[in-house]
């Protein structure tokens, strides 16, 4: 087993790990924007990247951590002055791309790095850094590859087929809840009972609570899962459609619990003991 | 992949010997023939219409004179002296005629074809003489070239496999497979020093060698004759990563995706002498053992298309391309596909992507691609002209190869030579011979008697080189020292009306409308530099720009994931290095010294030259001009907007740029 | 539209999804662009997500979305016709015409296309129409070029043997269009999401 020594820390990794698995393991952080342990990395960004030491007296190379694979002992240092002035360099062509990111303005707070001296000259979907983690994640997790990458260069962007509204999102808010820097948005449109994945304009109706008729969840998405979770109970279909507050005041219910609407005052039989 | 089983017609070397032997026979009667170039430059002039009427001619004279002489017609792929186009070729005697036009057709054919007398008005003048000559041979553009690769374009029709066959070609495929072993091909190649022509510059024998030690097929015998294993750790799965490709599978890939503007070398080769990139692929693949291989065309070369597509039918029915080739048991076959229209496939994990049916988007290498490529198999990819120099590698030997060249760089290379030049077009000279030869002596100098300002190598990715190194030796690691690069070959030409910030800016322009737009450096920092260009250029540059370029070209250059945004710096590095001048005149003073952008000088009218004709006057779209008839007009140089128009419609020269 | 047609092509490439773009440029070829619904019926017939379809279509220079005008009009861009002025002949097409480079007029009568160097440096600047070159271009000259093409469906390209660029390219550099043409003008669809 390969050994990194990481900013002075030795530890041992699998072969073909990478040098960001080598530094968590080593608890040194680097800053990730479009990495995810779940799916196959883009190294995109550069935002990672850090300097291995070369060996006798060659100049270090610099190499994104997140899908470098170790296959030897090496050498790496995430505080070099060239891994710092990479890295830096390139959260500063992200803050000019995405001004108005708050989450991407936390990150470059958190590298030391303190406004960009670049104007704005491209165009960019609100603030969309082109990560890819929401194209993954509809790709590879959901399945239904409603968006992809549209366009080369600077016209590159996320987008669903012809600009139109997709015809296989299912409105699960997956792109959204991944969207490092909060481009992606879940709108609910109470008035006509729809959810709305904003910027790629598609809409899916919402289930709504049959108890209190609050809106939930995606029509499609809880398709999806009672065909995905083959679970054939009855019960669960029937509690899939109750909000998570009236399926607990059911549940609490059907475990003869407390009869005030909103109180939960278990019974001495089974409440805890310290 | 289907090809239907075809019947070989050569199952042997000896055959191939015999075939040839045959095809000579042939040629030993009184033949007259007539070489029609039309590759792209002359085709664009009509040499196809020539090549036509000369086969008119000859059929109506071959019918009349019976079966004593054989007179043949052929069209043929670029001489390289694309300046003086079209370009035709009369035999015997390789008598050489230039500009040649539809009416000079009859004459040509009576008086050179059939009456064996030079009509001196087409032949090339030498302008330092000014005596005419006949022959290539004597022509400095010809003369000073080393035409190893070339050697066969303008000789032979590319569409005949005859032709290829009868000058010795398939010669050196037959003696690989015949009497040499894989490891001993790629010995010879290592030997010969033979580095890769793409722009790379990497040894090639050193890649087939990582590519045939990196995968394994069921087959493989290794040393003691048992069959190989494969390595450790990887998976004995039947069939890769992409479902379809058996494990272990190795692939050749040739890499004609000739991006670089004002470079057409590869396009002359895969048109003029397809035959020779072919063999080249064969004889590679038997060395590394793979038994696929692809040639990827940029899309904007049909003609290459078509004629690569004609040698693989004619190979595959003579038996070279195929299953048990020559009888050696090695099999092998090649697809073509085009391009789809991208620079950026140009860099080969984005071409092996596009092979892949998906957007030219790069990876990361450090998997390397002869380990894991076209489908996560492990693939050589090499540069059309690196495939063109096998044969010829293999035929003359390595020691003889190795003989031309450098220390560093063995060989020759292929220059499209272009710009401000008296003779533009494609040279092919041995490595180490200096840039003032090239262009004094191939090129004829820079054209109008202007005054040499640099030269452009390695196209967008390359450097300029200022007149002070013109007697630098010409080689893969000299350019570099520059601070340029060998690149494809493109080498452009600027004199003293060329602004190097222009120039610098137009490659900007052309690698942000190429860039992928998948890494942050290349695709954010491109536009930011070219934001800064156009500033300077429109005069609005600051002091502290030169700064910012020289910290952006750092930030490309050491954090974007493939060589278009790690190179995409040094055209400006380059032009400030050796050109800081130009740069802060136009920032300081808002001038453009060479007089190009726009804003940047003044427009005057020459008072001497100027009739007073009124065209000025009458164009000018800001009513800027005053004069009466007949005397000189003059520009009211707070009104001019410095549009050009007047400079473009003066029929008498008489508008000046300051 | 054909279902028939992308059956065939695909067929012709034993549903390898690999060749898709062969694929593609075999059906673009048959209708001069490639029409969403049969772009539909790939990825569906593929079995590939039609995201990746679309994003091959938006990659490359040489797709259409959108039909193309009658004739095929193309400048080279490449390094030496630059240099001698061929971005001034842009300017005066697309001014004149009222398009941008890789437009095509609103009549329909032609697609202007802005390469990056068909190899005949010689002839700078070149404007090809049609497959046929035209060398040595000049801004009044080129309109006098476009004044005169004949309103009537041209004859698709050349007679193939010239070695023309027919309905290919890639959208050139340094061309001086009024902002930089998004995907959508060039491709010819509606403005982004």
């Amino acid at each position: 087993m390969p050994t990194v020594t990481i900013e002075g820390k030795a530890v041992a990794v699998a072969q073909e790990s990478t040098i960001l698995e080598a530094a968590q393991k080593a608890h040194v952080w680097i800053p990730t924007l479009c990495y995810h342990p779940t799916f196959s990395t883009l190294a995109a960004c550069r935002i990672c990247m850090v300097e291995i030491e070369g060996s006798a007296g060659r100049p270090g190379r610099l190499v994104t951590a997140c899908n470098y694979p170790v296959r030897r002992d090496i050498t790496v240092s995430v505080s070099s002055e060239r891994a710092v002035r990479v890295r830096n360099g390139v959260m500063q062509l992200l803050l000019a791309r995405a001004p108005e990111s708050k989450e991407l303005q936390e990150l470059a707070a958190r590298m030391g790095v303190r406004g960009t001296p670049y104007p704005k000259v491209t165009e960019s979907q609100r603030n969309c850094i082109l990560c890819g983690l929401c194209v993954s994640v509809c790709e590879e997790v959901i399945g239904v590859s409603a968006i992809g990458f549209a366009g080369r260069g600077v016209e590159r962007a996320v987008a669903a087929p012809f600009r139109q509204a997709s015809e296989t999102c299912i409105a699960c808010g997956a792109c959204a809840a991944i969207c490092p820097v909060g481009t992606i948005q879940v709108r609910i449109h109470t008035d006509t009972g729809e959810a709305e994945i904003s910027p790629f304009k598609s809409r899916s109706k919402l289930l709504i609570c049959e108890e209190c008729g609050v809106h939930m969840v995606s029509v499609p998405v809880a398709q999806a899962m009672s065909d995905r979770v083959k679970i054939d109970w009855e019960e669960f279909r029937r509690l899939a459609r109750l909000c998570p507050e009236c399926r607990r005041k059911q549940a609490v219910k059907a475990l003869g619990i407390g009869a005030a609407e909103g109180s939960v005052t278990p019974p001495e039989e089974i409440q805890v003991k310290n | 992949m289907v090809t239907a089983a075809v019947e070989k017609i050569i199952h042997t070397p000896k055959e191939l010997d015999a075939y040839r032997d045959k095809l000579s026979e042939k040629g030993k009667q009184d033949t007259r023939v007539v070489r029609v170039c039309i590759g792209t430059g002359c085709a664009a002039k009509g040499s196809r219409r020539l090549y036509e009427l000369f086969c008119e001619a000859a059929e109506q004279a071959g019918s009349s004179n019976g079966s004593k002489v054989v007179i043949e017609s052929k069209h043929v792929g670029c001489h390289g002296l694309c300046e003086l186009g079209p370009i035709v070729v009369i035999e015997p005697g390789e008598i050489l005629y230039h500009s040649v036009e539809e009416p000079d057709v009859a004459e040509i054919f009576r008086e050179t074809v059939l009456g064996g007398r030079v009509v001196e008005r087409f032949l090339y003048e030498d302008p330092k003489t000014g005596n005419k000559v006949k022959t290539p041979a004597e022509i400095p553009f010809y003369n000073v070239q080393k035409r190893i690769v070339l050697q066969q374009n303008g000789k032979i029709d590319p569409t005949s496999i005859d032709d290829y066959i009868a000058v010795g070609g398939y010669s050196a495929l037959a003696k690989a497979l015949g009497s040499m072993e894989p490891q001993g091909v790629i010995d010879q190649v290592e030997k010969a020093g033979l580095r890769g022509r793409g722009g790379g510059g990497f040894p090639t024998a050193r890649k087939w060698r990582s590519c045939r030690d990196g995968g394994w097929s069921s087959g493989d015998r290794s040393p003691n004759g048992r069959e190989a294993e494969a390595p450790e750790g990887r998976t004995a799965s039947r069939r890769g990563p992409d479902g379809r490709t058996p494990a272990g599978m190795r692939y050749v890939i040739c890499n004609g995706d000739e991006g670089d503007p004002g470079a057409f070398m590869d396009r002359s080769l895969m048109e003029g002498n397809p035959h020779s990139v072919l063999e080249g692929m064969v004889i590679g693949a038997y060395a590394i053992g793979a038994s696929q291989g692809y040639i990827y065309v940029r899309n904007e070369y049909p003609l290459a298309v078509e004629h690569l597509k004609q040698a693989m039918d004619q190979a595959r029915k003579l038996g070279f391309l195929g299953e048990d080739i020559l009888g050696s048991g090695f099999s092998f076959d090649i697809r073509i596909n085009r391009g789809g229209g991208a620079f950026v496939c140009g860099e080969s994990t984005a071409l092996m992507a596009s092979l892949e049916g998906r957007p030219g988007e790069p990876r990361a290498k450090y998997i390397h691609t002869v380990e894991s490529g076209l489908n996560g198999q492990p693939t050589v990819l090499n540069n059309v002209e690196t495939w063109a120099n096998i044969p010829a590698i293999i035929g003359m030997g390595a020691s003889e190869f190795a003989a031309i060249g450098t220390e560093s760089s063995k060989g020759t290379k292929v220059f499209s030579l272009v710009g401000k030049i008296t003779n533009t077009g494609l040279v092919e000279v041995p490595m180490g011979i200096t840039l003032r030869r090239i262009i004094e002596e191939i090129g004829g100098g820079v054209k109008d008697g202007k005054a040499f300002k640099a030269v452009q190598t390695g196209g967008p990715s390359g450097g300029c080189i200022p007149a002070k190194y013109l007697d630098a030796a010409v080689d893969f690691d000299e350019l570099i020292r520059l601070g340029s690069m060998m690149g494809s070959g493109g080498m452009i030409v600027m004199d003293e009306d060329t602004c190097m910030v222009n120039l610098a800016k137009y490659f900007l322009a052309f690698l942000k409308s190429e860039s992928c737009g998948k890494c942050t450096p290349c695709r954010e920092g491109i536009a930011q530099m070219l934001h800064i260009l156009e500033r300077i250029s429109k005069g609005e540059g600051e002091l502290e720009d030169l700064d910012r370029l020289e910290t952006l070209a750092e930030l490309l250059t050491e954090g974007s994931l493939c060589a278009l945004g790690k190179t995409a710096a040094n055209p400006i590095l380059s032009t400030v290095k050796y050109f800081r001048e130009e740069y802060e005149e136009h920032i300081k003073n808002q001038r453009c010294p060479a007089k190009e952008c726009k804003g940047l000088f003044l427009y005057q009218i020459d008072p001497e030259t100027c009739t007073g004709c009124g065209i000025c006057r009458k164009n000018c779209p800001a009513e800027a001009i005053t004069g009466e008839r007949k005397k000189a007009h003059v520009i009211d140089q707070a009104i001019c907007t410095k549009c050009n128009t007047c400079f473009e419609k003066c029929p008498f020269g008489a508008i000046n740029k300051v | 539209m054909d279902k028939e047609l992308v059956t065939q092509i695909i067929d012709r490439y034993e549903q390898d999804p690999g060749m898709l773009i062969p694929m593609m440029q075999d059906l673009q070829a048959e209708h001069g662009y490639l029409p969403a619904e049969q772009l539909r019926e790939m990825a569906a017939e593929l079995d590939i997500p039609l995201t990746r379809v679309y994003g091959v279509a938006m990659f490359y220079s040489s797709f259409r979305l959108a039909p193309r005008g009658a004739h095929e009009v193309t400048l080279c861009m490449g390094t030496v016709c630059y240099l001698k002025g061929a971005p001034r002949i842009s300017e005066a097409i697309c001014e004149e015409y009222g398009i941008e480079p890789g437009g095509t007029t609103a009549d329909r009568l032609f697609t202007l296309q802005a390469v990056n160097c068909v190899g005949a440096c010689a002839l700078a600047p070149v404007m090809i129409v049609n497959g046929k070159y035209y060398d040595g271009v000049t801004p009044d000259s080129a309109l006098d070029i476009l004044k005169a093409l004949p309103r009537e469906e041209a004859k698709a390209g050349s007679d193939g043997r010239t070695p023309g660029v027919r309905a290919t390219g890639r959208p050139a550099a340094g061309a001086p269009a009024a902002g930089a043409p998004s995907a959508g003008a060039v491709k010819g669809e509606g403005e982004g999401s």
